[in-house]
């Protein structure tokens, strides 16, 4: 298990077509891929679920935790934090 | 309640609204017996598979037709593909003995209700995605293909967003008596359509899926744009004799389709007929002339590029069917709303101002030049023309020339026989054209006024744009003045010129268009009888006054009044 924290910086969140590349990031490796709302404290998600992710609702400016299991977790997390903070291209 | 939109096809309809829009699927709990899971499961992943390829298809022929809108069904697989989703459906279905159908509600429910609690209008947005799969898989799920118009049980009124070329082809005409749609002008593709068929049709109503109901009896007047709901017995009355009047005044127009075309004092006017491709006999009736074949549609119907004995062989129909009279064949005019699946072409911000007609064929020379062969080799059966579309310049008509020269030669070649002295000649609809009228005259054989794309680009108005449509003007007195220009150019060079737009086949402007000069007067079939007898109404004289007068009114506004006033 490799898990770190980050913002959303973007102005749309993790919707639409962010939220599409976040999922189509997460299904690239082999690990489980988890989101969690820290602001909300909520429970960890699928990250590899678009309809589970636009379900968190995660607008520009929440806190989250992403996390990884398995053979490739650091590499995932690591990869899916980058692009967060990249702000989508916006 | 009553409907405002664009009366584009005139006669009245009573009946049933057919909606035509997405499946509609009710679904009941059910279960099925332990130990037939493996059978279930695999209608699951066979219809998942079956939806994955409907939306493949549809976003590769979008994407061919330079459509933006593909994205959303990529969104669609998305979530066809979601992980949650599938493994909802999975667990229903193995561990509940969930039938697929409600397994699926089920677990698209579950979505749409966390989704819909969103305060977000781009996640609200997804909500009608999810709906939109979740209908797709309920359809495949039970073996029903997606709704067209061409298998309708009983007579209706269709009411649509939008009527694509590819549902208006396939649409059964003994069924459709009023066509309704929320988008769509005078001169778009479902509006031309419905007045090829006579079918009474309104077009532009916003809100028109949602204000009227599968089912529902309404009445629709194609001539004043109206449509009324929960109509009331007088309502129906009212309209029934509309109905039979209309009816009536068609009949007393039918008498004159026999006639020979004359103004009241014995001039003669010809008439064309504008086609499609695939040519009956029954197209040519009152007509002496074909103004205007449009080839596209051999190439829209079609999964292939048509080889050129596909096309010689359609060619040659028609000018059999024609019987001696002259045919005018237009050669490809796609691109702008018109598009290929076995041609993509790249998107462009404004096609109706890109790469559209000739200017694509230069592009595209073996497929320019399999046309021409085409329509030289049709030549030889009997009389023929070229005409090309969207010309610009003087440079255009030499370079498309050019080509038929080529042709000509590649068909010597193989000893093929054609018209040696074939006649070519262009559509004035770009205004850089019209302007230089004589100069084009002294380079071609003919000439036809397409005034549907030539209002379009003098009046800089999108015509497949509803909201702009009173700027789409074509009585202003600018386009009369410029048509005016046109005829007497040709005829100062006894060059022939024809109309095959539109306003041809208006019979408000056949006492203007006479008057302006013109004596070659081309349409769609079902104008023909009206045409004629607007223009026995009229001396040549009178008509030369009424042109006079309307050239130097000042706005479209008048020239219906003036038009108006000279009918009584």
């Amino acid at each position: 298990m490799y898990s770190k924290q980050t913002t959303v910086v973007n102005k749309a969140g993790l919707h639409a077509r962010p939220a599409s590349e976040f999922v189509m990031k997460a299904k690239s490796f082999t690990a489980d891929v988890t989101v969690r709302n820290m602001d909300k404290n909520g429970a960890a998600v699928n990250a590899k679920s678009i309809v589970r992710l636009l379900g968190e609702g995660l607008g520009t400016g929440t806190k989250i935790e992403i996390a990884a299991e398995g053979a490739d977790e650091k590499a995932a997390v690591d990869a899916l934090v980058a692009l967060v903070d990249s702000g989508f291209g916006e | 309640m009553q409907l405002k939109g664009n009366g584009v096809s005139g006669g009245i309809a009573l009946g049933k609204v057919y909606l035509y829009k997405a499946f509609q699927c009710n679904v009941t709990a059910g279960t099925f017996k332990q130990g037939e899971e493996q059978h279930y499961l695999q209608q699951w992943a066979d219809a998942k598979t079956a939806a994955q390829a409907e939306l493949e298809e549809i976003i590769r022929s979008m994407t061919a037709a330079g459509n933006d809108k593909a994205k959303i069904f990529t969104a669609h697989i998305e979530i066809l593909q979601d992980e949650e989703i599938d493994e909802l459906v999975t667990n229903a279905i193995r561990d509940k003995q969930s039938l697929p159908d409600w397994a699926i509600d089920c677990a698209f429910n579950e979505f749409i209700e966390l989704l819909s609690g969103a305060n977000d209008l781009l996640i609200a947005e997804r909500v009608a995605d999810l709906r939109d799969v979740r209908a797709r898989l309920l359809r495949v799920l039970k073996g029903e293909k997606e709704k067209n118009l061409s298998q309708l049980s009983e007579q209706v009124i269709v009411v649509a967003r939008d009527l694509l070329p590819s549902d208006t082809a396939t649409l059964d005409r003994s069924k459709v008596i009023g066509i309704v749609t929320e988008v769509g002008g005078a001169t778009s593709h479902s509006a031309i359509l419905a007045r090829g068929y006579r079918i009474p049709a309104v077009l532009g109503v916003p809100g028109a899926t949602d204000s009227l109901q599968d089912g529902t009896f309404v009445v629709l007047d194609g001539t004043s744009g109206l449509v009324l709901t929960e109509p009331t017995d007088d309502d129906v009355t009212t309209y029934k004799k509309k109905q039979a009047d209309y009816l009536a005044q068609l009949a007393a127009e039918e008498e004159f389709l026999h006639k020979d075309a004359a103004l009241r004092c014995g001039q003669r006017i010809k008439i064309g007929v504008n086609l499609g491709n695939k040519s009956t006999p029954e197209n040519f009736v009152g007509s002496d002339f074909v103004g205007l074949l449009r080839t596209e549609f051999l190439y829209m119907g079609s999964d292939h590029m048509p080889t050129e004995q596909e096309q010689y062989e359609a060619y040659k129909l028609v000018v059999e069917h024609a019987e001696g009279r002259p045919v005018t064949l237009r050669t490809l005019d796609v691109g702008g709303d018109k598009t290929l699946s076995y041609l993509p072409l790249p998107k462009e911000d404004n096609p109706f101002l890109g790469k559209r007609a000739v200017r694509l064929c230069f592009e595209l020379p073996d497929l320019f030049k399999t046309q021409l062969r085409a329509a030289l080799r049709a030549s030889a059966a009997g009389p023929l023309q070229i005409m090309f579309p969207m010309v610009g310049s003087i440079d255009d008509v030499r370079r498309a020339k050019a080509f038929v020269e080529e042709a000509k030669a590649e068909l010597d070649a193989r000893g093929e026989a054609y018209d040696k002295h074939i006649r070519l000649g262009v559509m004035i609809e770009i205004p850089s054209i019209a302007a230089i009228a004589d100069l084009v005259a002294k380079e071609v054989d003919f000439a036809s006024i397409g005034t549907n794309d030539l209002c379009q680009y003098l009046c800089a108005v999108d015509r497949m744009n509803p909201d702009i449509s009173d700027y789409y003007q074509t009585f202003s007195p600018a386009l009369i003045r410029v048509i005016g220009q046109i005829i007497e150019q040709f005829d100062a060079q006894g060059k022939e010129v024809s109309m095959c737009g539109e306003l041809a086949g208006d019979a408000r402007a056949a006492i203007l268009l006479a008057g302006l000069g013109l004596r070659k007067f081309s349409m769609s079939p079902s104008s023909i009888a009206c045409v004629k007898q607007a223009l026995s109404r009229f001396t040549l004289q009178e008509a030369q006054q009424a042109a006079a007068t309307a050239k130097n009114l000042a706005t479209q506004q008048e020239v219906f009044d003036f038009l108006a006033s000279c009918g009584k």
